[in-house]
């Protein structure tokens, strides 16, 4: 039949009353609601069994024990593990991210070689392999070796390369340990400084940054977790004397402000009220020691480190009243102080009777090297990288004809930071193991690429403020990227070719050999064990009266501000810059966008007449930076805090490009005892921009 | 015509009423053939699963259980489908003479990649699903379902099949025709009787994440 | 609005005078329930962190000032307002252990739990997550990843309490009375100094019945009523006072 309008239109009329009774409209809403969520650039959730592997962190200071949670075969979480004697349930909020930072943009995947336009541009091993050959080869003995893993063996690898084919020149990246070394040396001591925080009763921190930084950093906090139950007077107390009220301030019972740099003072004023008291120490320069602190009386004290003379005697007698009181001294954030605060701080342990016992300071025994021909740890510590690069500088020494870096970054760390790129970049070949694209690799000219610890074996060997003679093995728990090489094997085999003689054919071997010299049991270690041992030695200490006496005597400011350094492990390293997830821990007013804030308490701000985000520039003959103020009362008088991390001009967009460095307003100095390099004490004067 | 509206074509004859109504039904019966059959064949595309597994091999040939492959963890979990990995403890040489098996083990056991199985119940990332709360024990406090009743109740009852069967997947959503909706689930978690008795709670979070 | 009650009721005692302001809590969360990273995270209206670690001062000039963290989760009210406005019961407090809900593809992104929420607890996801190439391999499989346009908030990782669930019934224990310890949040196991203690508040065998019920403890602007199961500790009573901005001449517990 002919189908006309009307019939046409009761047909669709038809049509959708039927339509209404199936299903198309109905399953095709649903369906559609479902599709037009389904966007395929969110990632989905991929399954998998759930297996937990035990293991060191080799990225954090702190050398945290971590266990990490696989889904399949991937690292997805970091987690603490109440079993290792360096985490004890924390996390350092470094360590957290390095399940993420297996996947970091700044990684370095494969060798790079610095073309003549000075991009860097991909090589195969081989390529690599032949440049290194040929350079370091021409370079023998005059072969630099710098490493910024304070803990592992490598450094034992690095440095017989070093005394064989380089002159001697192996150089760790500084940290507390350099002036700890130092001190127990100047004090006639052999070992390594420890602290048994967990059976002390009476904490007094003098700069060192317990509770965030300083030393065994998550371990020192798991003492401070059990000393302190919720809600209620807390068993221990902790003290800190520093310039900044920092985290370490924060957790503390109380904050005693003192000048940046004057650490050291603060201690032998604890000491001169001590011996005033009745205390003594049997050393053979006691009295050598008791005339040098019979200057520093309370006021004196008061007048060198702006410290309240009463809150001076206040801590003093507290300290006397304790049972097992410890004392630790250093930098407050983290290098740069002298072997005279270490050694002070040591003097006020010995007057308390604290030195290898309980609660209190210990010598740790060392190791021998596994490695032919290896430094010493003594002799490792003993090497000033800071005065090295000084005198390199000032035409002293001669700048080496290659450099080898092993995960350090010293562009971006060092004092003086921008003159000491200038040094570097007098090196005529130049190349770093790394595993992130960082500041120094940008200088180099070989950029190799270094397996994280989360992909490698590697080892941890008693780190500086741990309470004991400890080792532990990092166990790879991911596989290493394609073009990857394990670098103890790599570095082994490098010696092999420049005709160095280590007395070791694998990187499994060293760290077996290394086992062994501290006691350990090869197997338990890899089953995810830490060794641990009770052993100590000989702390029959003298004070070091006549290196004291010379080397604390503050040298005079620059300027009339000082600097005070903020380190915060969320922010990261100079070897790791920002995590991808921790730029959010920067706080509000310490950096906005790419501008810097630092920070001084309100009297300083008037005395400058700033007020909060005013733009000034702060300078002294080493650099220079340009911020925002922000207002923090938690700062002493006439203290700029600026936080450490920042500044980064390599990396990947989570760091690059952020707030400036503080590293380069900071002049290196000569501690004028020890001859160590020191530069906790720089002063700025500073402008409205 | 002025008055047309008064005399309409067919008049009202019942042949007239049909006659006008026609086109009507005619729509109503298309609408309906087009609805619940030709609709569905073009919503749903069929697939097969990559590799053609038999469970009755595994099952009567092998004299393995369900619960060899699909368990419970020790954490709790739900194994699931099984990896490579655990089929290879088994497989890693052919065991008999099905070319499949060597397919298999050619493409996966030797690359050590995972098996893109289709997975009939598949749910979206944001619905969490316990094995470990649907025990036999925890509903047979009062049903008295057999191991096969209790996992067909979602599951297509596969265990003494040869090969897997076809998998319909929506071409819009991408999912499984069997993947169930929320009211599926809610027959059992919003049902009165089963408050006091289970733990099954109608919460968004029960389900959710 | 009635109060809900719950047998079991998941709640927090943070000792403020413990938490450092480190920030494992919140980088631990971040990685634990798969937010994504951003590269400018100035704009702390706008960065998403479930946990937030704020900075407490008691406004005295130096020598005299002290400072103080807190860490500030979702406070999973007793009586949430977020539930009450939204439109479409995105949020809800249904479950047995008193969390606060969040489902996401359920949520319009209208936003208005969040400006109920007076804890800024609330968090809008104005942008589509972005990884660096490769980073989401690291992401877990327990919690689902948000697309732009929804709500997302701390959800004291209940993932880590279904799976403390199905470790019980697989252990044979009862999963409505879990130990103290079974279940707690990533940022409760990531914190070194023990600042966060997590558990049931209405079981006496649990750490946190007792810390709740301390003389130093209270909770986050108590006085709005909201009930929320998050008490903060501190023995200094500054901080107190701050907890619920209490004027001077206003007493304080403890």
């Amino acid at each position: 039949m002919a189908v006309d309008r009307r019939g046409f239109l009761k047909f669709v009329a038809g049509v959708s009353a039927g339509v209404m009774v199936t299903p198309i409209p109905w399953k095709l809403l649903d369906d559609a609601s479902i599709w037009t969520q389904n966007w395929p650039w969110i990632p989905s959730n991929v399954d998998g069994a759930s297996t937990y592997v035990s293991t060191v962190s080799k990225l954090c200071p702190s050398c945290v024990g971590m266990k990490v949670r696989l889904v399949g075969d991937r690292p997805v979480r970091i987690l603490p593990d109440e079993n290792h004697p360096l985490s004890k349930g924390g996390i350092s909020p470094l360590a957290v991210a390095e399940a993420q930072m297996l996947h970091s943009p700044a990684r370095v995947m494969r060798p790079l070689k610095k073309a003549a336009d000075g991009a860097y541009v991909a090589i195969s091993w081989e390529e690599a392999d032949a440049m290194l050959a040929e350079k370091l080869g021409a370079a023998k003995g005059g072969i630099a070796c710098v490493s910024g893993d304070e803990t592992g063996t490598i450094n034992e690898v690095l440095s017989a390369i070093a005394v064989q084919a380089g002159s001697g020149n192996f150089y760790l990246m500084p940290t507390e340990a350099q002036p700890a070394a130092k001190a127990v040396a100047a004090m006639g001591g052999k070992g390594q400084l420890g602290y048994d925080i967990e059976n002390s009763d009476y904490v007094l921190a003098i700069g060192a940054n317990v509770l965030e930084t300083w030393g065994t950093v998550i371990r020192n906090r798991a003492a401070y977790k059990a000393a302190r139950p919720h809600g209620e007077e807390p068993a221990v107390q902790y003290v800190f004397a520093g310039p900044v009220q920092n985290s370490t301030a924060a957790g503390a019972d109380q904050w005693v402000p003192i000048k940046a740099g004057t650490e050291g003072v603060f201690a032998l004023g604890i000491a001169h009220l001590l011996i005033k008291a009745g205390a003594r120490a049997d050393a053979a320069d006691f009295d050598a020691f008791r005339s040098l602190v019979e200057a520093y009386n309370p006021a004196k004290v008061a007048e060198i480190t702006g410290t309240n003379p009463e809150q001076l005697k206040s801590v003093a007698g507290a300290l006397m009243k304790a049972r097992t009181p410890l004392v630790i001294t250093g930098s407050d954030f983290g290098q740069g102080t002298g072997a005279a605060t270490v050694m002070a701080g040591v003097a006020v342990n010995m007057l308390l009777g604290g030195m290898n016992r309980k609660g209190g300071l210990k010598l740790l025994p060392v190791a021998e090297p596994v490695v032919s021909s290896a430094m010493t740890r003594a002799e490792m510590m003993g090497k000033d990288f800071v005065s090295y690069m000084s005198r390199i500088n000032a035409g002293k020494e001669k700048a080496p004809a290659a450099m080898v870096f092993y995960e350090a970054n010293p562009a971006y760390a060092l004092p003086q930071a921008t003159k000491m790129s200038e040094v570097l970049a007098k090196v005529p070949f130049k190349a770093t193991f790394t595993t992130f694209l960082d500041e120094t690799a940008m200088l180099c000219d070989l950029v190799l690429p270094v397996p994280m610890g989360l992909e490698r074996l590697d080892d941890v060997a008693t780190p500086y403020g741990s309470g004991q003679a400890l080792y532990c093995l990092a166990r790879p728990v991911a596989p290493m990227p394609a073009n990857v090489k394990p670098a103890g094997d790599y570095i082994i085999a490098l010696a092999g070719k420049l005709g160095c003689s280590l007395g070791v054919s694998s990187w499994e071997e060293v760290l077996q050999a290394k086992a062994q010299a501290m006691g350990a049991d090869w197997d338990s270690l890899m089953d995810g064990n830490v060794f641990m041992s009770d052993a100590t030695v000989s702390a029959s200490l003298s004070f070091g009266a006549d290196a004291l006496a010379k080397s604390v005597a503050p040298k005079a400011k620059e300027g009339d501000f000082a600097v005070a350094p903020v380190f915060k492990l969320g922010i990261g390293t100079a070897k790791t810059a920002i995590p991808p997830y921790n730029n959010k821990l920067i706080r509000r007013w310490e950096l906005q966008g790419n501008e810097l804030y630092v920070a001084m308490n309100g009297a300083t701000a008037r005395k400058l007449g700033v007020l909060m985000h005013d733009k000034i520039v702060v300078s002294n003959k080493s650099g220079n930076l340009t911020a925002r103020v922000n207002i923090f009362e938690g700062i002493m008088n006439d203290t700029i805090a600026v936080l450490m991390g920042l500044g980064h001009t390599a990396f990947d967009q989570f760091s690059k490009g952020k707030g400036e460095n503080v590293m380069q307003l900071l002049t290196v100095g000569f501690e004028a005892g020890t001859g160590l390099s020191v530069w906790n004490m720089a002063g700025v004067t500073i402008s409205k921009a | 015509m002025a008055d047309r509206h008064l005399h309409p074509a067919n008049g009202n004859s019942a042949s007239g009423q049909f006659g006008g109504a026609a086109p009507f039904f005619v729509g109503l019966v298309v609408a309906l053939i087009l609805g619940w059959w030709a609709f569905p064949q073009m919503l749903y595309s069929q697939k097969h699963q990559p590799i053609r597994f038999s469970h009755k091999v595994h099952m009567e040939g092998a004299g393995m259980e369900c619960s060899s492959c699909h368990f419970l963890r020790e954490d709790g979990t739900f194994a699931g489908l099984p990896t490579t990995e655990s089929c290879a403890e088994c497989h890693s040489e052919p065991m008999g003479s099905d070319p499949e098996e060597v397919r298999f083990i050619e493409e996966y056991v030797n690359t050590g990649k995972e098996v893109e199985w289709l997975v009939y119940q598949k749910q979206p990332d944001n619905v969490f699903f316990s094995h470990a709360a649907h025990s036999m024990d925890s509903c047979n406090k009062c049903h008295e379902f057999t191991e096969t009743e209790l996992c067909s109740s979602c599951h297509p009852n596969v265990a003494e099949t040869d090969e897997a069967p076809v998998y319909y997947e929506n071409k819009l959503t991408k999912y499984s025709k069997q993947t169930m909706k929320m009211w599926r689930c809610e027959e059992c978690h919003a049902h009165p009787e089963h408050y006091g008795t289970t733990r099954s709670s109608n919460a968004c979070y029960v389900c959710h994440k | 609005m009635q109060v809900k009650e719950f047998k079991v009721k998941w709640g927090m005692a943070i000792d403020i005078d413990k938490c450092t302001g480190c920030g494992a809590c919140m980088v631990a969360c971040q990685a634990e329930n798969n937010l994504s990273p951003i590269e400018d995270a100035s704009n702390k209206i706008k960065v998403m962190n479930w946990l937030v670690v704020y900075e407490l001062s008691n406004k005295k000039p130096f020598p005299e000032h002290d400072v103080a963290y807190l860490p500030r989760p979702c406070q999973q009210c007793g009586t949430p307002p977020c539930v009450s406005v939204c439109p479409v019961i995105a949020t809800d407090k249904n479950e047995e252990g008193g969390i606060v809900s969040q489902i996401y593809p359920r949520c319009i992104g209208c936003r208005y739990c969040m400006a109920a929420c007076p804890y800024h607890a609330r968090y809008f996801n104005w942008l589509d997550p972005v990884w660096p190439e490769g980073m989401e391999k690291a992401l877990t499989p327990d919690v689902s990843v948000r697309p732009r346009g929804v709500v997302e908030k701390c959800t004291f990782c209940h993932h880590r309490f279904m799976q403390a669930k199905d470790k019980a019934i697989v252990e044979g224990r009862d999963p409505e009375a879990l130990a103290d310890g079974d279940y707690v949040t990533s940022c409760t196991e990531a914190c070194p100094n023990g600042a966060i203690v997590f558990g049931d508040l209405n079981n006496p065998d649990h750490q946190v019945y007792h810390l709740a019920r301390s003389k130093y403890a209270s909770r986050l602007l108590e006085r709005l009523h909201a009930d929320t199961q998050v008490y903060y500790i501190s023995r200094r009573e500054w901080v107190r006072r701050q907890l619920d901005n209490y004027l001077d001449n206003e007493k304080v517990k403890g």
